[in-house]
């Protein structure tokens, strides 16, 4: 133990302010990724209390759909693409695909389960992501598609727009973080300010008397996982976009730090997705950096399972009251 | 009374059910490793390899290179060998030693030719020695398979473990040597990606790097990192260089892109697991790789049948199927076209492949004994090592070293 304080000390010192400063942009945009995902997780857990294991998969499918636009689009070579409207049309095709993806799971894997035990629709989701995972790995051929191979997007990194402390921020980093918010405020917006929401936020409350005063709960929920999964799909190009590296397993861990930082924030809150996104996207850069890249997944997983035994309802999350 | 004689009776009943079926097994691997199999139709080599799993694109590389030398060698040879895979998923020992266990049991196979990793080997020499069987592994590169290091043992018995693949060992002083006395640097940083190959190869790098006086700085990442961002953050300011002991070039390749994204243009220097220009060709960069022909007319045949990429991380593994069939033929030779396991194993250390058979851009014959303080009997003598290349602006690997 004194050997890692001995690290972290280290660290601190050798990285200094200006490193600091790096962790935090990297954090933030990081934790930026994972509270999209994170949406996806805490809609769906509040209105049907079912953990979609298979989100993460679909954050992987989104960033596979924007290689496959790239694909057709582009030839990897090719320089002269518009960048903006490039990138409109990665965002458009992949959130529309995942939620897709995101209604038709809904359709077949969870709904016949809805009046099953709850383990039933847990297992069902173990089997879709198995069932998505197996499926790119065999049309990829297990491969890794990167989104930089492409030429067009060396503008998203060079020159950086600020450069503090030596530090650059480049468009890619303002690009994930600015889109996250906005995408962010235009679900609160809808949540809050809609009917659609409205019918959303009734059926969280109690799906039987929602439906008994008039709500279609299967076209609300199908929205929900449609919303969730578009959510993902929008992560998953930011990602490509951001990182690069897109594989068969890649929605695996995102996903479950994804789903750490819903429980963190407070799983059924979208402000305690956004939250605990941002707070695990930082925790884990300044873990890995001071403590070391083999500290990462044991300190996220270990915030977890603290907050799991002392504060399960999260930093937002409220205790539920049932009539008994 | 009744009740609990009638369940002491069933649980007796299962364990000697286990032990019968434990017995047989072991009687049918013995069995099979004493079976002979006739020269004249084709004999079977097992290649053990990770075809799903995370390292499923490097398991890619190594069937198809083992598919080249499979059909290379039946153009060419009267004695006709054929494939059978066994997927190692490059995991738990368990999935390893399952595939060991199939081939032990499988009378039709006479050879192996892999698996892919060092603990796999660890996990397996049991079995393979129980069934006569010494595979010839392309890519495990660990020194205590064939040599023991301070404290660590051998792992495998000698006669029952070869390599076409030089070892961490050789491969760790010759790029220490080279960064210090070619590159003249002095501040290097050794990131290892938690696996067995790549702890090992960056322990023997570190070694041999503060044995030149050069300081060295250690982290971490894993196979099914991404995002790089912490660590390059914590990379000190007078680092000169990085050096990546991975097995995942298109990891290496990311780490290039997220490195110089952050404004940091500090050379990298990949081990033989990166050694793929279709994947990691970041400018400037050095790679330590096998030194094969380019311009040999199998590489170029093999590269034009997958869409120009040589995949020159899977040609140890070709190597390691013309030994095992080059082994095959001197033990029907010597036998009157009929062989047995033993037969084959013994004539592996007689095995000789010229320059132009191995692919490796060295001729291949196996140490009898131990030679210097890394090679022991089953690795490659003689020339046998690793050339250094640096990558150029348009991605092309030029030997430097």
């Amino acid at each position: 133990m004194h050997l890692l304080l001995f690290t972290i000390i280290d660290n601190i010192r050798s990285i200094g302010w200006a490193g600091a400063f790096a962790l935090l942009r990297d954090g933030i945009v990081l934790g930026a990724l994972y509270s999209l995902v994170a949406l996806g997780y805490t809609m769906v857990y509040g209105i049907l209390q079912l953990l979609n294991f298979a989100h993460g998969d679909v954050f992987m499918v989104g960033a596979f759909m924007g290689i496959g636009v790239l694909t057709v689009v582009a030839g990897p070579f090719s320089s002269a693409l518009p960048l903006v409207p490039l990138i409109i049309v990665l965002f458009a095709v992949s959130m529309l695909g995942s939620g897709v993806l995101g209604v038709v799971i809904e359709r077949f894997a969870y709904r016949p389960l809805r009046n099953a035990p709850r383990i039933a629709p847990l297992i069902s989701a173990l089997g879709v992501v198995f069932i998505l995972e197996s499926s790119v790995q065999l049309l990829t051929n297990a491969g890794h598609f990167q989104y930089n191979e492409y030429p067009v997007f060396n503008r998203l990194f060079q020159p950086a727009v600020f450069n503090p402390w030596g530090q650059p921020i480049n468009i890619a980093d303002l690009l994930v973080v600015g889109t996250s918010i906005v995408l962010v405020l235009a679900l609160m917006f809808l949540v809050n300010r809609t009917r659609l929401g409205k019918a959303m936020r009734a059926t969280a409350f109690d799906r039987e008397a929602a439906s008994m005063m008039g709500v279609d709960t299967d076209r609300v929920i199908a929205a929900t996982f449609f919303i969730g999964s578009a959510l993902a799909g929008a992560a998953g190009v930011m990602y490509g976009l951001s990182l690069s590296d897109t594989w068969f397993l890649v929605g695996f861990l995102y996903g479950l730090k994804a789903f750490t930082a819903a429980v963190v924030g407070g799983i059924g809150s979208i402000q305690g997705a956004m939250l605990g996104g941002v707070l695990i996207g930082l925790v884990e850069t300044f873990a890995g950096a001071y403590a070391g890249g083999n500290w990462k997944e044991i300190v996220v997983f270990g915030i977890l399972i603290l907050f799991l035994l002392f504060r399960p309802t999260g930093i937002l999350g409220s205790h539920a009251i049932q009539k008994v | 009374m009744f009740r609990r004689v009638g369940a002491l009776g069933v649980t007796g009943a299962a364990i000697a059910a286990v032990v019968a079926m434990t017995l047989s097994g072991t009687a049918s691997a013995r069995t099979t490793a004493s079976a002979s199999t006739s020269c004249n139709s084709p004999l079977t080599i097992g290649v053990a390899y990770p075809a799903t799993g995370d390292a499923a694109g490097i398991g890619a590389l190594q069937w198809d290179w083992a598919n080249a030398a499979a059909n290379a060698w039946n153009s060419s040879h009267s004695l006709k060998i054929s494939l059978l895979p066994g997927d190692t998923h490059l995991g738990p020992g368990e999935q390893a030693q399952q595939v060991a266990q199939s081939f032990a049991n499988n009378s039709s196979i006479v050879a192996v030719t892999g698996p892919a990793g060092s603990q796999e080997m660890q996990d397996t020499a049991a079995i393979w020695k129980a069934a006569s069987l010494a595979p010839i592994s392309g890519s495990e590169t660990r020194v205590e398979l064939t040599r023991s290091q301070g404290a660590s043992k051998r792992q495998t018995t000698k006669g029952y473990f070869y390599r076409t693949v030089p070892n961490d060992g050789q491969q760790g002083g010759d790029d220490a040597r080279y960064i210090y006395r070619k590159l003249h640097i002095k501040n290097v940083e050794v990131i290892d990606d938690q696996e067995n190959y790549s702890i090992g190869l960056a322990g023997q790098v570190t070694s041999a790097l503060k044995k030149f006086h050069v300081h060295v700085t250690r982290n971490s990442i894993s196979q099914t990192d991404t995002n790089f961002s912490s660590v390059i953050d914590a990379i000190p300011s007078s680092t000169k260089l990085i050096y990546i002991p991975w097995q995942l070039a298109n990891q290496a390749q990311q780490f290039y892109v997220q490195l110089h994204n952050k404004g940091k243009d500090i050379p990298l220097f990949g081990s033989d697991g990166t050694d793929d220009s279709s994947q990691f060709h970041g400018p400037g960069s050095y790679v330590s790789g096998f030194p094969f022909d380019p311009n040999n007319a199998t590489v170029n045949a093999f590269a034009n049948a997958h869409g120009g990429d040589t995949e020159s991380f899977g040609i140890p593994t070709y190597t390691s199927v013309i030994a095992n069939a080059q082994a095959i033929q001197a033990a029907c030779h010597a036998n009157h076209n009929s062989i047995g396991r033993n037969e084959v194993r013994l004539a592996i250390k007689h095995v000789h492949l010229t320059k132009a058979q191995s692919l490796l851009g060295f001729p291949v014959s196996f140490l009898a004994k131990n030679v210097g303080a890394f090679q022991g009997v089953g690795d490659m003598g003689g020339s046998a090592g690793f050339g250094i290349y640096q990558i150029q602006d348009d991605g092309s690997y030029k030997r430097v070293g």
